[in-house]
């Protein structure tokens, strides 16, 4: 999962930033002003925006606007050190779809992270199952057929991204997108060794793969 | 109201005892009048009588038979007195042979004092009279022929005066007594009016006891607001509670700003202390996490000296604080602040030009002074292209004060955001952002320190072109 921040404040962001990467494993962006947050929301594509309202260029309600405007369904958080109600409505009205005032607590943060995530890919519960695979995206452990496995960071944040979206065709383009940040070099050839590595782990002991290349179009996670 | 005694701290009992004040002396000034016209008129009728009187006496003096014309009083016919209670008092002459007939109660020793009015008032014996002289009167009795020499009479008639007084004390009493009646008929009939047309006054401290902090309307009904004698309160309550109001909001609003720019900084540092313990780490990165708490804090503190500085700034312009100033040059004073930027600017490879006109007095404390000069100089330099050049120019303004410019040839501030650079907290226009610590409360403090001191901040920027400050600050600063 890829995350932007779009916050003015750096070392705030940071500390969210450090926050989501260590305990989501997800991969996490920062803006430091509207502008920038803007034109990284519409260059890249992210799973959630957490979005400060008090920015330099651009304040926060206009980037949401823009984002909404141009169809994009990403989920948005606000940030926002105002919580008088009349400011919430006109904020969940603008298209966001949850909001955390300052000061927060970073494990609030994540978890709503997570769960707008969750609902953004569909699926409220925090168990995802495909076959006898099951993925509990909380503690980040992974099950097959009952028997745990032990995945490393980018091979858990692989099998999740494809487990939100279970027999959709998912090319190594979006993966690359979706599990790195900015400012990584991305080189498709990574995601096929994480692929081998999840495949030779994941069907250790089983009849059938879950994992199926699509030559030329990217990979299926299906029984 | 200066008569009003320091008891008397009421207008209704101020209005009620002029009221009766002034009623009881119209009552009294009646009385004197009545009882004075009442005696006038008695003692005229009065006049009347004794004149009728005496006219009878005359007529009683006869002539005798013969032709010499001796006379004699004839009193078988005397009429009665003129209060027949008490006896009257009279006495005739006659021009040739004197005495002629007196009263039987006629005093002894009685002297008729010589000149005076016809009617004259006296006290003999503790009585008081009121007597007649009537001189050269003919004696009405005539006789014919020529050997006939006619007389001519003096007479003195008096008669007491006990029955006119009682007359004109009764009359006193009487008007006494239906002034009495009257002012218990006229002083509640003023007290009520009183009362009534002080109503208003009440209905209206009513009405403003009901504005508070929650309710800054006077709601005044139709009929107060047309009252012409409390126009000018009404007008001016209105007036200081829309100033009130004014200041509440603004206080309300500064609070507000404060308590949210505070929230920043504190979820900076709650985001760190967080971060920290979210998961174990090896110990050597604790000190690290420690050291970044310790920089949130600092900037927390910056913040929060900077909100002071504001609120004593702004509590200054209002007037809530004063100081011994002492008279300093304003030149001099920008030419340290020049020097105290001299590392900025040198890192920013700006170049700083200071035109004077020399030593320009200013009571002030020179720290106020440095504070304004020193933001100023830091947004102009920060602004400033690469290589730069900023100009403060200290001359005399065309009111008689000093002028101050500052200008930079930087990118200018867009005009939307122009009018609103002086608001605290304001931080609309990046470029303008982290020039005071990243607040945006330092050209809030310039403007509210400016204005301390009685002067007067404006901006003017093109895009592009670059910003000029001017600050003007009066020859004599008002305090």
């Amino acid at each position: 999962m890829r995350v932007l921040i779009i916050e003015d404040e750096p070392r705030l962001a940071e500390n969210v930033a450090r926050s989501l990467r260590e305990s989501a494993g997800y991969a996490v962006d920062i803006a430091n002003d509207g502008r920038e947050g803007l034109f990284m929301a519409e260059s890249n594509e992210y799973d959630a925006v957490l979005l400060d309202l008090m920015l330099p260029h651009i304040g926060g309600l206009q980037v949401l606007h823009h984002i909404r405007g141009a169809g994009q369904r990403t989920p948005v958080l606000i940030m926002t050190v105002r919580e008088e109600k009349e400011s919430v409505v006109a904020l969940l009205n603008a298209g966001a779809d949850d909001y955390l005032t300052k000061p927060f607590d970073l494990g609030e943060l994540l978890a709503r992270t997570k769960a707008l995530i969750r609902r953004g890919k569909g699926h409220p519960s925090p168990l995802l199952a495909v076959g006898d695979l099951e993925l509990n995206t909380v503690d980040r452990s992974v099950r097959r057929g009952g028997r745990p496995i032990g995945l490393t960071a980018m091979e858990y944040r692989v099998l999740e991204y494809l487990a939100y979206r279970p027999r959709a065709v998912v090319s190594k383009t979006e993966l690359l997108e979706h599990l790195y940040d900015y400012n990584w070099e991305k080189f498709s050839n990574v995601i096929e060794v994480y692929i081998s590595g999840l495949r030779r782990k994941l069907d250790d002991g089983s009849t059938h793969q879950l994992i199926h290349t699509l030559r030329g179009q990217g990979y299926i996670l299906q029984d | 109201m200066a008569g009003l005694g320091r008891g008397h701290n009421s207008i209704k009992s101020w209005l009620i005892l002029v009221v009766v004040l002034s009623q009881t002396l119209l009552a009294l000034g009646l009385l004197v009048i009545g009882i004075l016209f009442t005696h006038r008129q008695l003692r005229s009728t009065l006049d009347g009588h004794i004149q009728a009187h005496a006219m009878s006496v005359a007529a009683l003096v006869r002539y005798t038979e013969d032709a010499t014309g001796n006379v004699y009083f004839d009193d078988s016919l005397m009429p009665p007195s003129v209060d027949p209670s008490r006896p009257d008092w009279y006495a005739v002459w006659t021009e040739r042979s004197g005495l002629l007939t007196r009263s039987a109660n006629w005093p002894a020793g009685f002297e008729i004092p010589p000149n005076g009015p016809d009617h004259w008032s006296f006290t003999w014996a503790n009585i008081r009279y009121r007597g007649l002289r009537l001189f050269r009167v003919p004696v009405l009795d005539r006789e014919e022929g020529s050997a006939f020499h006619p007389q001519t009479l003096t007479i003195v008639y008096a008669s007491p005066t006990a029955r006119l007084d009682q007359q004109v004390k009764h009359s006193g009493f009487y008007i006494a007594l239906s002034s009495l009646l009257l002012l218990a008929v006229t002083i509640p009939l003023a007290l009520w009016g009183i009362r009534r047309g002080l109503l208003p006054l009440q209905e209206l401290a009513g009405k403003a006891a009901l504005v508070s902090s929650h309710n800054w309307e006077l709601q005044l009904p139709e009929e107060i607001q047309q009252i012409e004698e409390l126009r000018p309160l009404t007008d001016s309550m209105s007036t200081m509670l829309e100033r009130l109001r004014h200041s509440f909001d603004q206080q309300g609003e500064f609070l507000g700003n404060t308590a949210h720019e505070l929230k920043t900084p504190v979820a900076m540092l709650k985001s760190t202390l967080q971060s920290l313990l979210q998961r174990p780490r090896p110990l050597e990165e604790y000190p690290a996490g420690i050291e970044r708490s310790l920089e949130d804090l600092d900037r927390l503190e910056q913040l929060l000296q900077w909100i002071l500085r504001l609120a004593r700034a702004e509590q200054w312009a209002r007037g809530a604080l004063r100081r011994d100033l002492e008279i300093i040059d304003l030149t001099a004073t920008c030419e340290d602040a020049i020097e105290r930027m001299r590392a900025l600017a040198e890192s920013h490879n700006t170049t700083v030009h200071l035109s004077r006109n020399g030593p320009m007095l200013f009571r002030a404390d020179p720290e106020d002074l440095q504070l304004i000069w020193t933001n100023l100089l830091q947004n102009a330099i920060r602004y400033s292209p690469e290589g730069g050049s900023v100009a403060v120019v200290v001359s005399w303004g065309s009111g008689g004060g000093a002028q101050i410019i500052f200008e930079d040839h930087g990118a200018g501030i867009a005009p939307d955001h122009l009018p609103h650079i002086f608001e605290r907290f304001y931080r609309g226009d990046p470029s303008r952002n982290r020039a005071t610590g990243g607040f945006g409360l330092g050209l809030a403090i310039v403007k509210a320190l400016v204005e301390a001191y009685g002067g007067s901040i404006t901006a003017d920027s093109t895009p592009g072109k670059g910003t000029r400050m001017t600050v003007v600050l009066p020859a004599v600063p008002k305090f």
